[in-house]
């Protein structure tokens, strides 16, 4: 949930003259509100705890065990009264840890009212068996209504509107003119406006039916995937990696792998079922595929280097929200007090997550793990234990029962199976992949090459120093000394001779290396096939890093003389410390170079993939590292077919409401992430369970969805509320959905709007995040851009950018900061200049009616308007005073005019909000 | 300035042609799924109680200000100086069950035991009609003595810098990011100025501190400002060239385009609050300049607040602009001071050098800002709070530092109907642990906020369930 007022201005000023008249006790007004908050969760229909229930009034009188709830006692207070005002710990309600205590003014609304008899309306209700709650009953495709009289609507979703029309009285909003359809399409499906040849195509052939054409493009076109990309980024609460300095704390490495998964996934019309299994099992589904492993950067995003519950308890949460509609994160520390999920179930969906740790894998051609690598989940704990906290406290582990991965029993179509999955070698073994030797050995071909062309560079000084060293001195690198005096030309060579030395050490390093990994590789390879000569190579290979680390030694000594040289006289000592470790290095790697092979000695394998690591042990370094495992627990992938089983109920539901949240800016169920007893229920709950089957029955096709909702008389209704006084007065909140609500443009599409405008947007798809420094000059679009907790960019956070923490809904905050960024910020500035450019036709329409057609023109591309008169005067009029206005030295000051016209349309209301 | 301002904010928007009906609360309340609470209400924009306080000004000195070098002093600390805490008679602070207060992040070289009593690095005077005690660092503050309400028995979890934020909010950061007290104001009170925002953030926030409104929205985050009146705002003036009086004209004709267009989309609650943010940007783009222009302050009130000396030239500046904001209604200023590695104040070697040096920067501008307000008339509204996230050790961390300390520390508030001159709580011997009337951050929170007439329990959102311990306690002791 969002809690910020869309309208942060006005609404201080709605509540006024709102406050309540205090008349004698209302049973529905101050009682039973009082009692479902603080009471229902163990005395109603989700527990009836000492056999009481509460929820009406009836049932107070009923009572429980402990008898009547209302007869007053001796001491003139009826049982209820006497519970909620105890002070003994043992007696009061609620109990200890299980809610806040009455105040004494509510507990005296509640003697007030049994006092006076406790009056309750006669026809009052029990609450409802909780497993009839309508987003726990099971899904069934309901029946489609008839046809609405009149012959409104052009789809199956206008029909059940049209039976909420019809009970209402209210009419729907007529079509709204194809020039406001067409950037409502575009900006809904890819997230820009149309060019000027698009709008042409559509105002050039009046009545034409354009629209369907013009959706089935759109949806084919690759910035939809950008687009709604975005949309379920937030949902799924995509973040770069963040932490404290170059510390990596929060997210991983080089997530963009997982966004662009997302969008190629949403291009492709990837099922959605297939897509939320991927994103919490691929490792168990296709573990070897590492597109497809991309999807787990959904839980890669969860890791969080100190603390594994906050990182459980973050999982649990958003699957819970994201995926089921379902708020477990209420059950963590006591039963839930509205659903029915018990504190235990908190912890049993804990338990599908207590195995996974997240690792980075090699792509091919990169083995360095800080510049590229795919972050992916892999159950790594195969035997870590799952404990109830007791009230939710992690020191406080109820460790006399193992919890085990279980699905709410609400909820469970059975009991879940969990099969464990025997993974295959390129899994457990990612060095197995085919490309990762040759990765490794291209890179050390290139570190060879780089040391090289330093040591080339040198070529002077080299000779130099081989001519001058012949004459002097020594430079053989193992047995350089000491300058005697560091004056004058001597002190330079001296410095020069060390440059050498430690490029030519560089070269001798790189080349060992890179033939150790060769012998490595080779060995890898026999040991894989059983090759007759393994053993050999085995040895082979040690020898040959053995070399390469004799030669890493030398050059880091060679290094480490060089500083010594180089640093100043105060700085000396510490230097020469190194020097002595540099040294003893040395002598170790020679030793080793020369002791014979054991059977026990072995070689470092070339790694395909690296865990990283956490620090849950709190001793400062790196907890011991987590090998991956040859199966898998195959919790997730039975959690992953548990959700998008079809007989789930609420998988589908919480799809569709989001898809229809995005496409009319109203979800039908209000709380997109609580479908539970404590949400909103849907306004339209056949038309949500039709949508819910209609996903699921097309193979969970979104483009399906899509297709039909944008082609629904319902999405191209107007937003204008002219002439429909009457429905705004029957229905002023459109819970009957009779008109469009204008929305508010998410900050990414505002900003790459302008961009497009002004024809510099680049569309490119995918690659790592624009770090912020590079973000001013970008032309990417911006979901591109680096997000994480830590970093943001300035102007997507004016415009309500997505929080990274959680974001099921975006604001649509209207808030001054917004109108400095439009006027004052240069992305739109160097962009009106550009979008005045390419507007002006000169000689189409010579004199004042060239500069009309500009105005019109401008409406109609910036805004998706057709200019009225009285507009098309009022630009006029300004543009007039600002040619009169224009700086002496303005050589063309119409275009500066124009310029300025671009400039304020693009402030104009309009352009940040969808009509 | 008037509490009344919504009233006529609503007549302004109304003017604009653009009546407003239901629709727009109705809407609102629908996408947040929220009417179907029974029990709760947006907040009006209006104080639930009458206030005592209208403006805060929230003083946070970055890096953890060492307690018993400022306003809690320990001469034990003195007396066994090179001693370890288990040779002085006070062994048993560092009983297990005591420190289990820490809930630890980072386990680093810092936030640890440090066992070697290190001796007060100054001296100490007693000031005022009240004597209260404070270090020979402070004398500006000291002379100001009689309008604090000092509080020494402050107590915090984290053990590291995360402690800002949990100062700020009242959470642990491993439980995740909270809104912070100033966007809670910022939600629950309307403005006072609508030509300026009412939440403002000057000075060094570090980067994971440095938002404010979490799950109320960005649109309740400080608007950061710089103490340059030419270029105060982000988007604050035009990134390129554009006069003045062309953007009048473009700004003219954008608000009669939107009122032309409102002819046709009639009853848009969404247009009406676009044209009024137009406005008010451009009474800000305006007026904060206005606001930041000392040029009519006298020489004796710039030399006042240090403006004409080098090393308190900056947080002075601050200060008189606090003091020029708060003037001009603006709600909350919230000033952090010591910027650098995890917070100036930090002084983990060095403490003598370290906070002689910083407490020059500030002390001279602070004392220079509550005896302005009082001269003014305007410390009685206006509530000033001294803070920092933690405190520092009683032993020494290296030769001459002290390191993180969250058992005991602390803080004082001036002014908003605070009592003066008054010592609240207490640390025992060795300024280890508060001991007495002992207070969570939350209970600062609590106390402004009730100064402010604020109830935070009716600023509860629905779903966003708050602990006890979120909302505080107002510390009734030092309201006056």
């Amino acid at each position: 949930m969002s809690p910020c007022f869309p309208l942060l201005l006005a609404v201080s000023g709605l509540f006024l003259g709102a406050a309540p008249v205090r008349a004698a006790v209302d049973y529905l007004k101050g009682v039973k509100p009082l009692l479902q908050e603080r009471c229902y969760s163990c005395h109603g229909a989700l527990k009836q705890k000492g056999g009481l229930r509460l929820d009406t009034a009836a049932l107070l009188r009923q009572g429980g065990e402990s008898g009547d709830a209302l007869s007053m006692g001796a001491d003139g207070k009826s049982l209820l009264v006497q519970r909620v005002s105890s002070t003994d710990p043992e007696e009061h309600m609620p109990p200890q840890h299980e809610g806040e205590r009455f105040t004494a003014a509510q507990i005296a609304i509640l003697s007030e009212w049994i006092a006076s008899g406790a009056p309750a309306p006669a026809d009052e209700k029990p609450e409802a068996d909780p497993r009839e709650h309508w987003s726990f009953r099971p899904r069934q495709r309901p029946r489609v209504p008839a046809a609405a009289p009149g012959g409104w609507g052009r789809n199956t979703i206008d029909a059940f509107l049209a039976q909420g029309y019809a009970s209402g009285g209210v009419r729907p909003l007529a079509e709204a003119p194809p020039e406001v359809l067409l950037r409502r399409l575009f900006l809904d499906l890819v997230g820009v406006p149309p060019t000027l040849e698009e709008i042409a195509a559509v105002e050039e052939a009046p009545g034409s039916d354009w629209y369907p054409a013009a959706v089935e493009r759109l949806l084919a076109d690759p910035r939809h995937g950008q687009r709604w990309g975005r949309h379920w980024m937030d949902i799924w609460r995509y973040s770069d990696w963040w932490g404290l300095g170059a510390q990596l704390r929060n997210s991983q490495k080089h997530l963009w792998h997982w966004r662009d998964w997302i969008v190629e996934a949403l291009n492709a019309d990837t099922p959605y079922d297939e897509m939320v299994r991927l994103m919490l099992a691929a490792d168990e589904i296709a573990p070897a595929d590492p597109q497809k492993l991309r999807a787990t950067g959904f839980l890669a995003r969860n890791w969080f280097l100190f603390n594994r519950n906050s990182w459980m308890e973050e999982t649990v949460e958003h699957v819970g929200k994201g995926f089921l509609g379902l708020t477990f994160n209420c059950a963590k520390c006591h039963d839930h007090k509205y659903d029915p999920l018990s504190q235990a179930d908190f912890y049993k969906m804990r338990a599908f997550f207590e195995p996974y740790q997240v690792r980075l894998d090699v792509v091919p051609g990169e083995t360095n793990l800080e510049r590229d690598g795919i972050p992916r989940a892999f159950d790594g704990l195969l035997d870590a234990p799952t404990f109830r906290f007791v009230r939710g406290e992690e020191s406080n582990a109820d460790k006399s029962v193992l919890i085990l991965p279980e699905v709410p029993t609400i909820l469970s179509q059975g009991t879940i199976v969990i099969t464990p999955v025997v993974l295959p070698l390129l899994a457990s073994q990612p060095e197995r992949q085919p490309w990762v030797l040759d990765a490794h050995l291209e890179g050390a071909q290139k570190a060879l090459i780089e040391a090289e062309a330093a040591l080339a560079k040198l070529g002077e000084k080299k000779a130099l120093v081989e001519k001058k060293g012949t004459a002097g001195g020594e430079v053989s690198p193992s047995v350089a000394g000491q300058p005697a005096a560091q004056s004058g030309a001597d002190a330079a060579l001296w410095l020069d001779r060390a440059e050498v030395e430690e490029a030519m050490c560089a070269v001798d390093f790189a080349k060992a290396d890179l033939r150790s990994m060769k012998v490595r590789a080779e060995a890898m390879r026999a040991q894989w096939e059983n090759f007759p000569h393994e053993q050999e190579l085995k040895s082979a290979a040690i020898r040959a890093e053995r070399e390469a680390v004799f030669a890493r030694e030398l050059h880091t000594l060679a290094e480490a003389r060089g500083r010594v040289l180089r640093a100043n006289v105060d700085k000396k000592p510490a230097m020469e410390k190194q020097v002595k470790t540099a040294e003893e290095a040395v002598a170790k790697a020679s030793k080793a170079l020369a002791a014979p092979i054991e059977a026990a000695d072995s070689y470092s394998l070339l790694y395909g993939a690296k865990w990283t690591p956490t620090r849950f042990l709190s001793s400062a370094k790196d907890d011991p590292v987590v090998p991956f495992p040859k199966v898998s627990t195959g919790r997730r992938k039975a959690l992953a077919e548990w959700i998008t089983d079809p007989r789930n109920p609420l998988a589908a539901r919480v799809a569709v409401n989001h898809l229809w949240a995005r496409h009319l800016g109203t979800p039908l169920a209000a709380n997109t992430f609580d479908f539970g007893r404590k949400g909103s229920p849907p306004t339209h709950p056949e038309l949500l369970d039709w949508l819910a089957s209609e996903l699921v029955e097309s193979g969970w096709s979104m483009k399906h969805l899509h297709r039909l909702i944008v082609t629904s008389a319902a999405y191209r209704m107007s937003s204008s509320l002219a002439g429909a006084e009457d429905a705004l007065a029957k229905d002023p909140d459109n819970r009957r959905l009779w008109r469009r609500t204008p929305l508010r443009l998410e900050a990414e599409a505002v900003r790459d709007s302008i961009l497009a405008l002004a024809g510099e947007l680049d569309c490119a798809e995918g690659g790592a995040s624009i770090p912020a420094a590079a973000q001013n000059k970008s032309k990417r679009r911006s979901l591109y851009f680096y997000h994480s907790n830590n970093e943001r960019n300035l102007f997507l956070t004016t415009f309500d950018e997505a929080a990274v923490k959680e974001c099921y809904r975006r604001d649509e905050s209207i808030v001054p900061q917004q109108a400095l960024a439009l006027t004052n910020s240069s992305l739109v500035h160097d962009a009106a200049v550009r979008i005045g450019v390419l507007l002006f036709k000169p000689g189409s329409a010579p004199g004042a009616s060239e500069e009309e057609s500009f105005v019109r023109n401008a409406y109609s591309y910036i805004l998706g308007i057709k200019a009225k008169p009285e507009e098309v005067a009022a630009c006029s009029r300004a543009m007039e005073a600002w040619r009169r206005t224009a700086p002496s030295g303005e050589t063309n000051a119409s275009a500066l005019a124009r310029t300025n016209l671009v400039w304020a349309l693009l402030n104009h209301n309009d352009f940040v909000t969808l009509r | 300035m008037s509490d009344s301002l919504p009233l006529s904010r609503r007549n302004f928007l109304s003017d604009l042609g653009l009546g407003f009906s239901g629709l727009a609360l109705g809407a609102m309340l629908e996408r947040e799924g929220r009417a179907t609470s029974t029990l709760w209400t947006p907040p009006t924009g209006l104080p639930h109680f009458p206030p005592k306080a209208k403006s805060v000004i929230w003083l946070f000195m970055n890096g953890g200000v060492s307690h018993m070098e400022s306003f809690d002093p320990k001469p034990m600390l003195s007396k066994y100086g090179g001693k370890t805490i288990s040779e002085t008679p006070y062994a048993e602070v560092q009983d297990p069950k005591k420190l289990a207060l820490e809930r630890l992040v980072v386990p680093d070289g810092n936030g640890n035991q440090r066992n070697k009593i290190f001796p007060l690095q100054v001296g100490f005077q007693k000031h005022g009609q009240s004597g209260m005690e404070v270090s020979d660092w402070f004398p500006n503050i000291a002379r100001n003595v009689d309008k604090l309400a000092v509080v020494r028995s402050m107590y915090t979890t984290d053990s590291n810098h995360g402690a800002q934020t949990q100062f700020h909010s009242g959470r642990h950061m491993v439980d995740g990011s909270y809104p912070t007290l100033g966007a809670w104001v910022h939600y629950g009170l309307g403005s006072l100025n609508d030509n300026l925002p009412h939440f403002i953030s000057i000075g060094t926030r570090e980067y994971w501190n440095n938002k404010d409104g979490h799950y109320l929205g960005p649109a309740h985050d400080a608007v950061p400002l710089r103490i340059d009146p030419s270029n105060p705002l982000d988007f604050g003036k035009p990134e390129r060239p554009f006069s003045a009086e062309a953007q009048g004209i473009g700004l003219d004709l954008v608000r009669e385009l939107n009122t032309l267009r409102g002819k046709e989309y009639p009853a848009d609650p969404m247009l009406a609050a676009r044209l009024a943010s137009y406005e008010l940007a451009f009474r800000m783009q305006r007026s904060m300049p206005e606001a930041l222009d000392f040029s009519k302050e006298s020489a004796e009130t710039k030399a006042l607040y240090g403006i004409d000396q080098q090393h308190c030239r900056d947080f002075g500046s601050q200060m008189l602009a606090a003091r020029r904001l708060v003037e001009r209604g603006v709600r909350f200023i919230q000033i952090q001071h010591g910027g650098g590695g995890a917070g100036a104040w930090d002084a983990h070697s060095g403490l003598k050098a370290n906070h002689s040096k910083l407490a020059l920067q500030v002390d001279q501008p602070i004392g220079a800002l509550l005896a302005d307000l009082e001269r003014r008339g305007m410390l009685e509204e206006t509530l000033v709070v001294f803070a920092t996230e933690f405190g520092r050790t009683p032993g020494t961390q290296g030769a001459d530092g002290r390191d993180h300390h969250i058992f005991g520390f602390s803080v004082w508030l001036a002014g908003g109907g605070i009592k003066g001159g008054v010592v609240h709580g207490a640390t025992d011997e060795l300024g280890f642990h508060a001991v007495e009337n002992r207070h969570y951050v939350t209970d600062v929170h609590a106390t402004i906020l009730r100064q402010l007439g604020l109830d935070s329990r009716q600023l509860e959102i629905p779903g966003r369930k708050r602990l006890e311990i979120d909302h505080g306690k107002p510390i009734t002791e030092i309201i006056a």
